[in-house]
C-alpha cells in the first residue's frame, strides 16, 4: 500500500509538467495578444489625434465652399462648364436693357417723354457666333412712345483678306464718338444736340455694309483704324443731315487715331467724312466732316476723367428755294455750311458716383435764316450719376437750351438704366 | 580651292542666317492679366514675346481694352486667359480683333483654369441678386502657389504643342520654376503656421485661394456682396465684427478704393494690409514668386 502511494505521488510529480505546459503557453499567447492590442490601440489613438487635428485645421482654414474642379475646356462667356453635352450651350446670349426716363420740361410739345415718366427704351439683345468666322448680333427696341423697331441686326465677319473685318446688316455705323453708342452707354440722358439734330435723336442706325481694319504701321504707341461703309439713304429720327429717301445710299469713312500716352492716359483723335443726298436724286450734294477728340485720364484706378469733343461741319450745296406768295415769289437761301459741336466732361468720383457736364452748339439746317432769332441752338447742363451696381445706374440731369427760333427751355431728367441677362458691348 | 569653299561657306551662313533667325522668331503671346503674362514669360523665356492687357493697377473685372490692345490680339499666336468669367471684357476684345486663330476652342487659345480646384462654386440657383457672382467659382485662383504650379504646367504643355522645336527649353524653364516653388512653398506655409485659423477682413472676394493655402480665414468683406461697393450698413457691421473677433487687419488690393478700408481701419484700430493681387501691382511684386513672397511676408508681419 505504501509503495502504491509512493508510485502515485511520483506519477503526479512527474506528470505535473505535462498539464502545466498548455497553461503557460496560453498565458504567453494572451500576453502577446494584449501587447499587440495595446500597441494597436496606441497607434489608432495617435492616428485619431492626428486626424482630429487635421480636421480642426481644415475646418478653420477652409472657406464654406469645397474646391471644385475647374471646367477643363475653355469657357466662353456664353458657355457653361457642362457645355460639352448640352445643346442649350448653342442658344444665343440674351439680354434685356431697360431705360426708364422721367422728364420735366417747360416745352409744351408733346414730344417723347416730355413731362412724363416713360419706358423710353427696352432693348432685347441677342448675340452668338454663327461659325468660326462670323457672329450675329440683334437688338430689337420697344418703347411706350413708339412702335417696336429693329435697331440692329448685323453679321460680323472676320478673317477677310488684309485682316479686314466686315459688318453687314442693320447697324450703328462707326461715325464719330456718340452716335455709335446705344443710349445705355451714353454719359448723358440725351444725345448731344449736334448728333440728335444732324444724325438722329437716338444717333444713326441704318442698313449697310461696313469694313474696318487697322493700318499696318511699325510703331505701337499709336494705332490707326480705318473704317468705311455704305448705307441706305435716309437719316435717324429727326435728323437733318440727309433726306429721307432710302434708295439713295450714303457713304462714310472714318480714321480713328489712338495714342497710348501712359498706363493711365490716352488720347483719341478721329476724322469722319459723310456724303449723301438730301432729296431723291442720285447726287451726293451733302458733305459732312466730323472731327472728334477724346482724352481719358485715370487720376486713380477708380477716378476716371474723360473729356470728349465732337464737331460736325456741313457743306450742303443748298439751292435757292422759291415760294409763291401773295406778294409774288420769295426766294429763300438756306445756310450752306451749318455746323455744330459739343464738349463733354465726365468724372467718376468714386465707385458709386460720377458727375459731368456738357455744352452744345448747333446751327439748324433748312430753316429760313430770316426766321431765326439767333444763329444756333445752345445748351448746357450737368448731371450726377449713381452707380447702384454693375448692372443698374441712376442719373439726374439738368439741361438749359436757348433755341435758334427763339425761346428757351429748362429740363430735368431722371434716368434709370438696368440690364439683365447677358449683354456684350462692342469696344468703343 | 579652299578659299573658294570658305567664301561659299561664309556666303551660305550669311544667306541662311536670316532664315534661321526668322524661324527662331518668338511666339507672340497676349495674356489678359499681368500674372498670366509673367508665368508665360517664365516658361517661354526667349521663345515668347508677351503682352498683357489689364494693367495690374486696375480692377481686372472692369478693363476697357484699348485699340492698341486690339492690335496686339490681332497679331497674337496665343491668347492666354483665366478661362472663367472674370475677364468679361475678353469677348468684345476678341470680336474687335477678329483673330480667329485665338478664338475659343482654337489652338491659339489657352484657358489657365484647366485642372484648377475651384473654391466658392455656387450651389443651387444663381442670380444677380447675389451680386456680381461668378458662375463657375471664384476666379482669383492664381494667388495660391500650388495653382501657380498647375498653371505653369498648362502653359508649358501649350507652348510645347505649338512650338515643339523649343520643347526642351520650355521643359527646363518649367522644371526650374517648379523647383523654386517646391522649395518656397513649405517655407511660406511654415511662416504662417503659428497663425493658422486667424481671421482677416477682405476688400473683394479675391483672396480665398491665398487664405486656403496659408490656413487663414476671411469670411467677411467690405463689399457686402461680390462687386457691390461698400455700403454704410456693411461698414457698420464690420466695425462690430472686427471688435468682437479682434481681427487685426483689412486686406486690400492696390486697385481697390482705399476710402472704405481706411475709414474702417480708423474706427476699429485694425491695419489696412496692402497685398498684390497681380504681378506688378506694387514694386515689390515684380514676378510671380516675389508676389507670393511679398503677400506672405506682409501677412506674417501683420499677424505677429
Amino acid at each position: 500500500m505504501r509503495s502504491h502511494l509512493v508510485r502515485v505521488l511520483l506519477c503526479l510529480i512527474v506528470a505535473q509538467p505535462a498539464w502545466a505546459d498548455p497553461v503557460a503557453d496560453e498565458l504567453s499567447t494572451l500576453r502577446q495578444s494584449v501587447q499587440q492590442l495595446t500597441a494597436t490601440v496606441q497607434q489608432l489613438s495617435s492616428t485619431v489625434q492626428v486626424q482630429a487635428a487635421r480636421i480642426a485645421d481644415l475646418e478653420r482654414s477652409q472657406t464654406a465652399s469645397t474646391p471644385q474642379p475647374a471646367p477643363g475646356a475653355a469657357v466662353g462667356l456664353s458657355r457653361s462648364p457642362a457645355a460639352g453635352g448640352n445643346l442649350s450651350a448653342f442658344n444665343p446670349e440674351i439680354g434685356v436693357l431697360a431705360d426708364i426716363v422721367g422728364q420735366l420740361s417747360e416745352s409744351s410739345a408733346d414730344g417723347e417723354g416730355n413731362d412724363k415718366l416713360s419706358a423710353r427704351e427696352m432693348e432685347l439683345v441677342f448675340g452668338h457666333p454663327i461659325d468660326p468666322y462670323s457672329r450675329l448680333d440683334v437688338t430689337a427696341t420697344f418703347s411706350d412712345f413708339e412702335a417696336a423697331s429693329l435697331e440692329e441686326a448685323y453679321i460680323t465677319h472676320w478673317g477677310l483678306p488684309g485682316e479686314v473685318k466686315a459688318r453687314i446688316g442693320r447697324l450703328r455705323p462707326k461715325i464719330g464718338k456718340a452716335s455709335p453708342l446705344h443710349r445705355d452707354s451714353l454719359d448723358t440722358v440725351d444725345e448731344p444736340l449736334v448728333v440728335a439734330q444732324y444724325l438722329g435723336a437716338e444717333g444713326l442706325s441704318r442698313t449697310g455694309v461696313e469694313l474696318s481694319g487697322f493700318l499696318p504701321v511699325p510703331w505701337t504707341t499709336v494705332t490707326h483704324e480705318l473704317i468705311s461703309g455704305v448705307m441706305e439713304g435716309g437719316i435717324g429720327e429727326g435728323g437733318t443731315l440727309f433726306g429721307a429717301v432710302r434708295r439713295r445710299p450714303s457713304y462714310y469713312a472714318r480714321l480713328k487715331n489712338f495714342w497710348d500716352i501712359s498706363d493711365s492716359s490716352n488720347l483719341e483723335l478721329g476724322t469722319t467724312y459723310l456724303t449723301g443726298s438730301k432729296d431723291d436724286d442720285a447726287d451726293l450734294e451733302v458733305q459732312a466732316l466730323g472731327l472728334d477728340a477724346t482724352l481719358v485720364h485715370y487720376v486713380t484706378p477708380t477716378n476716371k476723367l474723360k473729356w470728349q469733343n465732337e464737331i460736325y461741319l456741313q457743306d450742303r450745296d443748298e439751292a435757292v428755294s422759291t415760294q409763291e406768295t401773295v406778294d409774288g415769289p420769295v426766294d429763300t437761301l438756306f445756310e450752306n455750311n451749318p455746323w455744330g459741336f459739343y464738349s463733354l466732361v465726365d468724372f467718376r468720383l468714386s465707385p458709386r458716383f460720377g458727375i459731368g457736364g456738357r455744352f452744345d452748339y448747333v446751327e439748324p439746317v433748312d430753316i429760313n435764316p430770316a426766321t431765326l432769332v439767333r444763329d444756333s441752338d445752345v445748351a448746357f447742363g450737368g448731371y450726377l450719376t449713381f452707380y447702384q451696381s454693375e448692372f443698374a445706374r441712376w442719373r439726374l440731369q439738368y439741361r438749359h437750351t436757348d433755341f435758334a427760333l427763339g425761346g428757351n427751355d429748362n429740363a430735368v431728367f431722371l434716368q434709370g438704366t438696368v440690364a439683365i441677362g447677358v449683354h456684350q458691348h462692342q469696344l468703343q | 580651292m579652299t578659299a573658294i569653299l570658305r567664301y561659299l561657306a561664309a556666303a551660305g551662313i550669311v544667306l541662311l542666317g536670316p532664315a534661321v533667325s526668322a524661324h527662331a522668331k518668338p511666339i507672340k503671346v497676349v495674356a489678359t492679366l499681368s500674372t498670366f503674362a509673367d508665368l508665360v514669360k517664365t516658361i517661354g523665356g526667349d521663345g515668347v514675346e508677351v503682352f498683357s492687357i489689364a494693367s495690374p493697377k486696375f480692377n481686372p473685372h472692369f478693363i476697357e481694352p484699348k485699340p492698341s490692345d486690339v492690335v496686339k490680339v490681332k497679331k497674337a499666336a496665343l491668347f492666354v486667359h483665366g478661362g472663367l468669367d472674370l475677364e468679361l471684357w475678353r469677348g468684345p476684345l476678341l470680336d474687335a480683333a477678329g483673330n480667329t486663330k485665338v478664338f475659343p476652342g482654337q489652338e491659339g487659345e489657352l484657358a489657365l483654369s484647366q485642372g484648377i480646384e475651384l473654391l466658392e462654386v455656387p450651389q443651387g440657383p444663381v442670380s444677380r441678386a447675389q451680386g456680381d457672382i461668378h458662375l463657375y467659382g471664384n476666379p482669383h485662383y492664381w494667388t495660391d502657389p500650388e495653382n501657380g504650379k498647375r498653371m505653369a504646367q498648362t502653359i508649358c504643355d501649350k507652348l510645347c504643342a505649338i512650338d515643339p522645336d523649343h520643347e526642351e527649353a520650355y521643359q527646363q524653364n518649367l522644371k526650374a520654376f517648379l523647383d523654386r516653388l517646391d522649395q518656397k512653398i513649405p517655407e511660406w506655409r511654415s511662416r504662417l503656421t503659428p497663425y493658422r485659423g486667424r481671421e482677416l477682413i477682405g476688400d473683394h472676394r479675391a483672396w480665398p485661394y491665398l487664405m486656403h493655402f496659408l490656413g487663414l480665414q476671411m469670411e467677411h468683406h467690405l463689399e457686402p456682396k461680390p462687386g457691390i461697393p461698400p455700403t454704410p450698413k456693411q461698414v457698420e457691421f464690420l466695425e462690430g465684427y472686427i471688435a468682437e473677433r479682434h481681427i487685426p487687419a483689412i486686406v486690400r488690393a492696390a486697385y481697390f478704393p482705399q476710402g472704405a478700408a481706411e475709414s474702417l481701419a480708423k474706427r476699429t484700430g485694425a491695419r489696412v494690409l496692402l497685398l498684390c493681387q497681380n504681378v506688378g501691382e506694387l514694386p515689390e511684386c515684380k514676378d510671380y514668386q516675389s508676389m507670393i513672397d511679398y503677400n506672405v511676408q506682409q501677412l506674417a508681419a501683420t499677424l505677429e
